[in-house]
């Protein structure tokens, strides 16, 4: 009751905030699986009066997926606001949970848009892992300043039991590793100064989120406590003591309201980051001035599901101010969704506002058509870049309903459940009933049919995963002749295959066919494409371009949908093993097209252009494609030799190991095919002892010998005929 | 030997003598009616009217798969039958070429066929036509409206004064469509009106070939309206009219006088 009665206080004074923007904090916690993400968030949230202070570093309050708490890592982006004062003034802040697991790195990102400082946990004693890297690439990239809280300090002490000495060394060196990957990936950034972090300046924090004490240089000044002092008090196991006299969250909380930026700080600098839109524009200076009189924008980072609301759609508003009644655009649907209330987050729960305005975190609902990433605003405008795929899927399952009646729920289910995770991608085939399911792992897609199971009741059965190929040309071709059924149309052709670096453009979506003319050809360019070609480009498909480089050909203009249409269908299905083509840039030299459009209709020019393409393909000598992924292992010693054989016995490599702690680290890549059922076989093998971690590192060439078997596999499953087209002689 | 033979417009018995000849004596007899059809009779009439057995093909029989037809050509005597002529607007040149390339002799019978109808049943000289042009479905050619390249031949003609003949689209088995779809004059009036022509002048003819075909000219908007019953239908967009034209119009086609004095040349 208590609590309840603090609680409502807590968002009255919220409300009064949400319109000072001076005093509103956007933050997330970014972190290596296990580092402590969540005790530290559980620290903040009780240090600012929302859960109880007994209870921190044991409730896991943002785990509220059941199946979260039961694996100990946290999934699905949750949000909390909480108040802090910092220096008379209160403050808002508002958190976005982000995910610790390698395999849902989407939602991260997603996270990180809505954000302008990001908190990035590292384990004192495991340092700067592969996922701190990825988390804090993902923030940078999405403008948003870092600051540093090395957590698990009382094992340093208690555990390993350093000396001051010692562990400044160790801590420095985190400090430096963490500096050293700002520096790197900062370097080309031009509206970022110096964001490295430094104990002097106060932007590093340091302590044990377990037993909820911190430190930091002017918590030092303040509170007159120095590092002599909570090592002689940690080691006299006064942690509760400790705990009073400095705590973690007062720590944490004045760095974030000192050194992360404000809204009005933060969206100048942001918004010609994160948004692709006309600069120029009335409703970019809104943006960039956090204009809560402005036009309503927000971008939505997150779609939960509530039992009597329904969905939820959170984000951040970059503009204007949302009510309830408002008739908003979702980006991508036609039409305008009601906003049927709007609210904020405080722990698992949304409590009911009558406004929020720009710079805050908004929970809305009424907005049928959003998914995670759309933008929803009072106008139509470009949306904020679409959300960057750094992993596409990579695996696929099919699903079923164990009962027939079933059916119509699993497929709601299923679709919702794309709506909340975009890195999940659903086929829904109605007349067999069996979906597909695919994502980036063996265990994204495991967590999902779990939770389908669990939180739906929908009995399913699964099938076997299956990995999701690509096919790529490795060479350039002549020109190609296409001939439509009735001959009477004819396309010539040419491929070449495209540079990672455009690829990679292509991937992350630095240039599509919705961003103006002149920025898509700059990012081309810049990723090495000769100028005139870049002019030329008619259409972008997956990671494939296809370029007009004819001529005055007549009525080519009206026939370019369907040719656009012919691309499309060669590039979804290749010529190997009907599995998606990637890296190919098409040119279209010429074409010769009959007079009459009847006769250069859908059933004419759609198979020659279809045609063109797969000849040229395979005269581009296509291979299979596989996925990869990046393996880390840490085991003791004595399981190094059976943790390292479990990755060469998978067509892997080991890269590297080293010693890390009492631990030996593995370092390797194996493909995905081969790292189904690792998560047992490495169990067995290690006794136990070892934890792992994986991370999609995209798509790697398939050893030749091994082609024609995959091949001829996916050409079986999926009822075609077994045999290649004759002219593919080359394996 | 392979024989193209045009059936002509109507039914079993619009064929010419030489071309009924030719079917009773070929050893196989093909047809495609995918792209027109004979609207005054059935497969199974036609079969009865010359005792043969008609082999109908469908397009991928035809432009993906002509081996059947050619080897019946190559080891006897084949037909192969459309609506109207085999070779004005359904051009199959393509399958006459195969078949040269195969060593297969050709030839042909001519069929009456709609560029002649229009001509001969609006009045309107044949000598005054200048380039035809087809009009699709919307949901056929990837757009939702007419074909620019359509106005554009329609434009070129009327401006060297030539009237415009204008085959309407026919879509059989197509996934979009229901059932086999003919466009009507009425569907063609109405999408050349959205395409901002309502002004222009039309003539349809419906059903040529028949006993009893219709022939109506007026605006396009006021022919948007106007239902002129079963298929064929074909439309004729006139350009300047010359007088004896203007007097065909108007007395054979019912055209308003006072719309087809503004033509008059």
């Amino acid at each position: 009751m208590r609590i309840m009665g603090r609680r409502k206080k807590i968002v009255q004074e919220c409300e009064k905030l949400m319109d000072r923007p001076e005093q509103i904090r956007n933050i997330a916690i970014a972190a290596h699986v296990d580092h402590g993400k969540t005790t530290l968030t559980d620290n903040l949230l009780a240090g600012a009066g929302m859960i109880g202070q007994e209870s921190a570093g044991e409730q896991l309050a943002m785990d509220t997926e059941e199946d979260e708490q039961e694996r100990g890592i946290t999934i699905d982006a949750a949000n909390v606001s909480m108040t802090h004062e910092y220096e008379e003034k209160n403050h808002l802040i508002n958190l976005i949970d982000t995910p610790g697991h390698v395999d849902f790195g989407g939602d991260v990102t997603r996270a990180m848009r809505a954000v302008d400082g990001a908190l990035v946990v590292v384990d004192a004693v495991e340092g700067a892992m592969p996922q701190t890297e990825t988390v804090l690439r993902q923030a940078l990239r999405e403008g948003v300043k870092p600051a540093l809280f090395i957590n698990k300090v009382d094992r340093l002490i208690s555990e390993l039991q350093e000396g001051p000495e010692e562990m400044q060394q160790r801590l420095q060196k985190v400090i430096r590793d963490v500096n050293e990957l700002i520096r790197g990936m900062t370097e080309e950034m031009d509206d970022i100064d110096d964001w490295t972090v430094s104990i002097q300046e106060g932007t590093v924090g340091m302590g044990s989120a377990l037993y909820k004490w911190g430190i930091s240089f002017p918590s030092m000044q303040r509170t007159g406590m120095d590092f002599g002092d909570i090592i002689d008090m940690e080691r006299a196991d006064k942690r509760q003591e400790l705990h009073e006299r400095t705590p973690l969250s007062d720590v944490v909380l004045d760095m974030v309201c000192e050194h992360f930026p404000n809204p009005i700080d933060a969206q100048p600098r942001r918004i010609p980051r994160v948004w692709r839109g006309d600069a120029d524009s009335e409703v970019a200076e809104q943006m960039q001035l956090v204009d809560d009189d402005g036009e309503v924008v927000l971008m939505v980072t997150d779609i939960g599901v509530d039992p009597h609301a329904g969905e939820i759609a959170a984000g951040r508003v970059f503009s204007g101010t949302i009510e309830k009644g408002q008739e908003l655009y979702v980006s991508g649907t036609a039409g305008r969704n009601r906003v049927q209330s709007v609210g904020i987050y405080m722990g698992g729960e949304r409590e009911e506002v009558d406004r929020v305005p720009a710079g805050n975190i908004a929970a809305v609902t009424g907005l049928k058509d959003a998914i995670a990433g759309s933008t929803v605003s009072s106008i139509e405008m470009t949306p904020f870049e679409s959300i960057e795929h750094i992993s596409e899927p990579v695996i696929t399952k099919s699903v079923e309903a164990k009962n027939m009646d079933d059916l119509p729920k699993l497929i709601e289910t299923l679709r919702q459940v794309s709506k909340e995770d975009p890195t999940i991608r659903i086929e829904i085939n109605e007349d067999t009933g069996e979906h597909l399911i695919s994502g980036q792992g063996e265990l994204h897609l495991e967590v999902i049919t779990q939770r389908i199971e669990r939180n739906q009741g929908i009995p399913v059965t699964t099938g076997e995963p299956i990995v999701v190929y690509r096919e790529a040309p490795t060479q350039g071709t002549e020109q190609v002749e296409g001939i439509s059924p009735n001959r009477h149309n004819r396309f010539y052709v040419s491929l070449e295959p495209l540079d990672q670096e455009i690829i990679d453009v292509l991937k992350k979506g630095e240039a599509t066919m919705d961003m103006p003319e002149l920025e898509r050809r700059e990012a081309l360019q810049e990723a090495g494409m000769d100028k005139e070609t870049s002019q030329n480009v008619e259409h972008v498909f997956g990671s494939n371009i296809f370029i007009d480089d004819t001529k005055g050909v007549q009525q080519l203009n009206e026939t370019m949908e369907l040719v656009l249409e012919g691309f499309e269908e060669a590039l979804e299905d290749g010529p190997l093993a009907a599995e998606p083509v990637e890296g190919a840039l098409l040119r279209l030299h010429d074409a010769r097209l009959h007079e009459d459009a009847i006769h250069r209709g859908p059933a004419q020019v759609i198979p020659a252009v279809r045609d063109a393409v797969h000849r040229s393909l395979i005269h581009g000598e296509v291979r299979l494609l596989e996925p990869i992924q990046n393996v880390r292992i840490d085991v003791p010693n004595e399981h190094m030799g059976a943790a390292s054989g479990e990755i060469q016995g998978r067509r892997g490599r080991v890269d590297d190991m080293y010693q890390e702690g009492d631990l030996m680290v593995v370092e390797g890549i194996a493909p995905v095919d081969e790292m189904i059922g690792f998560s047992s076989d490495i169990r067995s093998a290690t006794e136990g002892r070892a934890s792992w971690n994986t991370e999609n590192a995209g798509f790697r060439v398939l050893a030749d010998n091994l082609q024609p078997d995959i091949i001829t596999e996916i050409r079986e499953r999926k009822g075609m005929k077994t045999e290649l087209p004759q002219s593919i002689d080359y394996f | 030997m392979l024989t193209f033979v045009g059936l002509g417009l109507w039914d079993e018995r619009s064929v010419t003598v030489e071309g009924r000849d030719a079917v009773r004596a070929a050893d196989r007899v093909f047809a495609e009616f995918y792209t027109s059809k004979l609207a005054g009779t059935t497969v199974a009439d036609l079969e009865e009217h010359h005792d043969v057995d008609v082999e109908v093909r469908a397009r991928e029989g035809v432009e993906r798969d002509p081996g059947p037809v050619l080897d019946a050509a190559e080891s006897g005597d084949a037909v192969f039958l459309t609506a109207g002529d085999t070779m004005i607007a359904t051009t199959h040149v393509d399958l006459r070429l195969r078949a040269h390339e195969r060593g297969i002799e050709t030839s042909i019978v001519h069929g009456t066929t709609a560029a002649a109808a229009a001509a001969s049943l609006t009045g309107l000289q044949n000598y005054r036509f200048g380039k035809a042009t087809t009009l699709p479905f919307p949901y056929a050619h990837g757009g939702d409206d007419v074909p620019a390249s359509v106005l554009e031949t329609v434009d070129a003609n009327r401006e060297r004064g030539l009237h415009t003949l204008c085959f309407l689209d026919i879509k059989v088995g197509h996934e979009r469509a229901e059932t086999d779809e003919h466009m009507t004059a009425s569907t063609a009036a109405s999408l050349l009106t959205e395409a901002g022509r309502g002004d222009d002048l039309g003539a349809v003819v419906a059903r040529a070939g028949s006993p009893d075909p219709v022939v109506v000219a007026d605006r396009l908007t006021a022919l948007a309206e106007r239902e002129v019953g079963d298929p064929l239908h074909l439309l004729v967009l006139p350009g300047g009219l010359h007088h004896i034209e203007r007097d065909a119009l108007v007395e054979l086609a019912d055209a308003p006088p006072a719309l087809a004095d503004e033509r008059l040349a």
